[in-house]
């Protein structure tokens, strides 16, 4: 029982209940800052993986960047109060039941397939070795993924832009 | 040092905790966080097998699905806002003008 044992314990604890919290609590503000909670314990799982490099990505863009525009829009809409009606019984229970027999059969399969030998003594996974292999192999890819973003820019302004909206609700009511 | 398939089951619980969210949730910034935990849980195995095979390549796929939740996040939000304004919630069984 080494020290990097109970740190994955604690941790994917940690990732596991704060994920469930998400799924589970009625109030989406609480749902997303257990999301940062559980994002901050599998950034440690990436420490744990030998890639702090995309530990520090993975509190900086998805805990800082993506979670605040989840609250900020939860924010603006005033959606903290909104109370969610009861949903049908029926298909809530299927869905939780196939939830779980879904969840036991990949970790028994994973169990009695997924077993490999020990990882590779060395695994190259510095930000250098990552911008090396990025700008030799991936740099088309990299270049696509530009063009993605300037693309959701965009759309997520046309989108949630105000003009034409009185237009556009007297359309649809 | 810790073995591969222990960080394989934990993804696949935490996968599976995500398909359970979008399964039974009708908020749909709940349904849309439980789909960025299923990203997360993916890029958690994507990571695990590439230290196992000692490359580089599923960091950069890491990266890569990094930058699309991003792009996936900031779209998707715009949606909601949008269908707020046009329908005065966020419930996804209220959107149905395509039901049918």
């Amino acid at each position: 029982m080494t020290a990097e044992v109970i740190i994955f314990f604690v941790f994917a604890a940690i990732a596991v209940v704060f994920a469930l919290v998400v799924v589970l609590h009625r109030n989406p503000v609480v749902g997303a800052l257990s999301l940062v909670a559980s994002f901050f314990a599998l950034a440690v799982m990436y420490v744990l993986l030998e890639a702090p490099f995309l530990a520090a990505l993975q509190v900086i863009v998805y805990a800082g960047a993506i979670m605040v525009l989840f609250l900020f829009v939860i924010m603006l809409l005033n959606l903290q109060h909104v109370a969610e009606p009861p949903t049908r019984p029926i298909q809530q229970f299927l869905g939780y039941t196939s939830c779980a027999a879904f969840g036991i059969g990949l970790v028994y399969f994973i169990i009695k397939y997924a077993i490999v030998g020990r990882p590779a003594a060395q695994f190259p996974s510095t930000a250098r070795d990552v911008g090396i292999r990025m700008f030799e192999a991936y740099v088309f890819p990299f270049e696509m993924v530009s063009i993605l973003l300037l693309a959701a820019i965009v759309g997520s302004l046309l989108l949630s832009g105000r003009t034409g909206q009185g237009k556009a609700r007297e359309v649809s009511r | 040092m810790i073995p591969t398939h222990w960080f394989l089951i934990l993804s696949a619980i935490l996968f599976t905790i995500g398909v359970m969210g979008v399964l039974t949730r009708k908020n749909g910034i709940t349904i849309f966080m439980s789909i960025e935990l299923m990203v997360n849980a993916v890029n958690l195995t994507f990571l695990a097998y590439a230290r196992q095979f000692g490359q580089t390549h599923g960091l950069i796929f890491v990266f890569f699905i990094m930058a699309i939740a991003a792009a996936e996040a900031a779209v998707g939000l715009a949606i909601f806002i949008s269908l707020y304004h046009h329908r005065d919630t966020i419930d996804v069984d209220e959107a149905n003008l395509m039901h049918w």
